[in-house]
């Protein structure tokens, strides 16, 4: 069953500078159980998504055009306080920067409790007090660090709290933006492979964000390659990495360096990622594309369907 | 592996403690060992990797090297000479020989300074050239970093630089003094994968072209893979592994090492490549500073031997050195 469909969705933000198009006209859908890996530089517009998904856009962002159906409903119709009730309940949200999302002056169980106290009234103290021990053992923090403040924990500790509080109300859909950035790779290998086993236990759907190819290819059935606000490239993941279609999907690919395999030369993209207050007419990577032709500085590009399921926008391939 | 005579730096058993301040009142602080004997060599015309996770010290070996921090005991030589406590004219020399590139190009920049002057102040302070020829030069290492036509940027002030852009100036002041030596600490953990890959780039070329020797620092084996000549490990200040970096990826010796590469996430046909299971999945208890210092999570470690004494580095063929009982063992066997 699709949990989740977005269709020709455009978010922009007023700035100084003036009206930025952070996404344009970005569509895909999610299956209840499924994952989906948005990778992309900074600035690509995959965080804008994350968080137009929640509907935590700032004041100064709103979303323009589209639709963005969640279990049938169309959230972007709904009022802040409908809103504020399928949030966290039923989809939660693991943010970018783990450290600075706890309460510094508030002991980190009684902070997951409130979020599951506010979230269900009916629930009294000591029962949440109760889940949130139970939590703590799925995410792997021992339980008599339950009544430490967030100061006494490490990083990867933090990130184990955070993923607890996004789980806090069995939520249907986790939206991953970046959720191990902060960390170190062994720290990191373990969150990753937490966050796996609890997808397959408790059949959640995830939505990853990453700027790391290796991290998304590892946790995502799908991918989708995000480049100056647009859907470059979507489909499965060996359809992706092994027969990528777009050339920035290749550059990206040939520009990270691995430990396994033959050690080969990275080749960087050239240049800078386009203005997206006056994005460029035609294709938005045609300046940097190895091999663009003639009319894809003028022309808009249409999608193109290059496997089952995978489809890229460029005008040639 | 008789380098020796050819060697740019010697690093030899520096160890750097620091002083917690502890309590107000009553008992000081402990002290904390951030370097433990650290002892390496840099050969001339190499790029040298340390590798490590966050608060294993190879920062501190970096910031030890150009003088930003002072060793608790142990010696460092360039070129022959020792460095430790240079004063006055050889520590201005050493200067000019010794160059950092910082991690973090949004703030190893100065906002109020043009390019110009943040390039060409090192030659100020050198007293080199005059105030056309120093112009010359640094158009000419603007251009040699990539930041070309050079007069776009000579006046613009860093807040019009992209973080690529930046990182750039950077490499550019460090270049512009013609360094034996430069120290690169995790130049690209703040950039995009595309741009990390113009930055390794130019690291490259400049060693081609200029023959200037360099330490990377990072956390990233596959970065240190790319780039590097030879690879140390270090975890919690302690070398637990150097060799060959193609040698020390492809056929990692030390336990830490190889729980290093299990983590790394790996695509596309790799994806199942073998694990080396060498991690602990719940740490075990262990005294405090006696033994290896990945005996709590090591999985292949002995009680006996591994929890009472701490290893040496010791050769393993090839200019290939690890700190472990285990393959002294099968290497006497």
């Amino acid at each position: 069953m699709t949990l989740l469909e977005v269709e020709n969705v455009s978010i922009g933000y007023n700035t100084k500078k003036g009206y930025v198009k952070a996404v344009e006209g970005v569509s895909f859908s999610l299956e209840e159980g499924g994952s989906l890996g948005f990778v992309g530089e900074s600035g690509c517009g995959k965080t804008t998504i994350g968080m137009a998904l929640m509907g935590l856009l700032p004041p100064n962002g709103s979303v323009s055009e589209g639709r963005i159906l969640f279990d049938g409903e169309d959230t972007l119709k709904m009022s802040d306080e409908e809103i504020r009730k399928i949030r966290w309940r039923e989809m939660a949200m693991i943010f970018q920067a783990a450290m600075n999302a706890l309460n510094p002056v508030q002991r980190v169980g009684n902070q997951i409790a409130e979020a599951i106290l506010v979230h269900d009234p009916s629930i009294g103290k000591e029962e949440a007090m109760g889940q949130v021990e139970a939590l703590f053992d799925l995410v792997g923090i021992p339980r008599d660090r339950l009544r430490d403040y967030p100061h006494q924990y490490s990083g990867g500790m933090k990130q184990r709290a955070i993923i607890a509080m996004a789980l806090a109300c069995h939520p249907k859909l986790i939206i991953a933006d970046e959720p191990t950035t902060a960390l170190d790779v062994i720290v990191q290998d373990q969150i990753l492979g937490e966050i796996k086993d609890l997808q397959k236990e408790f059949n959640l759907s995830i939505i990853f964000i990453s700027h790391d190819i290796s991290i998304v290819a590892d946790m995502c059935k799908d991918i989708g390659v995000m480049y100056a606000g647009q859907l470059v490239e979507f489909g499965p993941r060996e359809e992706v990495f092994e027969s990528p279609a777009h050339p920035y999907t290749k550059a990206l690919l040939s520009s990270f360096p691995t430990v396994t395999g033959k050690k080969s030369d990275l080749i960087p993209i050239p240049g800078e990622t386009p203005n997206l207050v006056i994005p460029p007419a035609g294709c938005r990577f045609c300046d940097r594309c190895s091999g663009p032709g003639p009319s894809c500085k003028t022309e808009t590009p249409e999608w193109v369907e290059t496997g089952p399921g995978h489809k890229t926008l460029c005008c040639r391939c | 592996m008789d380098k020796r005579d050819e060697s740019v730096l010697e690093i030899r058993d520096v160890t750097k403690i620091y002083k917690t301040k502890g309590a107000f009142f009553g008992s000081s602080g402990k002290d904390v060992t951030a370097l433990n004997l650290i002892s390496f060599d840099i050969f001339k015309g190499e790029i040298f990797g340390l590798v490590g996770e966050s608060g294993s010290g190879k920062t501190t070996v970096g910031r030890l090297i150009v003088g930003l921090e002072n060793v608790s005991s142990g010696k460092i030589f360039l070129e022959g000479r020792e460095i430790i406590g240079l004063r006055g004219r050889a520590r201005k020399e050493f200067r000019r020989e010794v160059q950092m590139i910082f991690q973090d190009p949004y703030q190893s920049l100065n906002p109020q300074r043009s390019i110009y002057d943040t390039v060409s102040e090192p030659l100020k302070i050198h007293g080199m050239g005059n105030a056309s020829t120093r112009k010359d030069l640094a158009r000419e290492t603007l251009h040699a970093v990539g930041l070309s036509p050079p007069d776009d940027f000579l006046f613009r002030y860093p807040h019009r630089l992209s973080g690529g852009q930046r990182q750039r100036v950077a490499i550019a002041r460090a270049m512009i003094l013609n360094p034996e030596f430069v120290i690169a600490d995790e130049p690209t953990s703040m950039l995009d994968a595309s741009i990390s890959a113009q930055i390794f780039n130019i690291l490259l070329e400049m060693r081609s072209r200029l023959g200037v020797t360099q330490m990377f620092i990072t956390h990233s084996l596959a970065a240190a893979r790319y780039l590097c000549d030879r690879v140390a490990v270090i975890y919690r200040g302690n070398l637990v592994e150097l060799g060959p970096a193609e040698e020390v990826i492809r056929n990692p010796k030390h336990p830490y090492t190889q729980a290093l590469l299990d983590a790394v996430p790996k695509f596309g046909h790799d994806r199942d490549a073998r694990r080396y299971g060498s991690l602990l999945t719940k740490a075990r208890d262990a005294e405090e500073d006696v033994g290896c210092v990945f005996f709590p999570r090591c999985a292949a470690a002995d009680e006996d031997r591994c929890g009472r004494k701490h290893p040496n580095l010791s050769p393993f063929g090839d200019g290939h050195l690890v700190a472990c009982f285990r393959l002294e063992a099968m290497h006497e066997a």
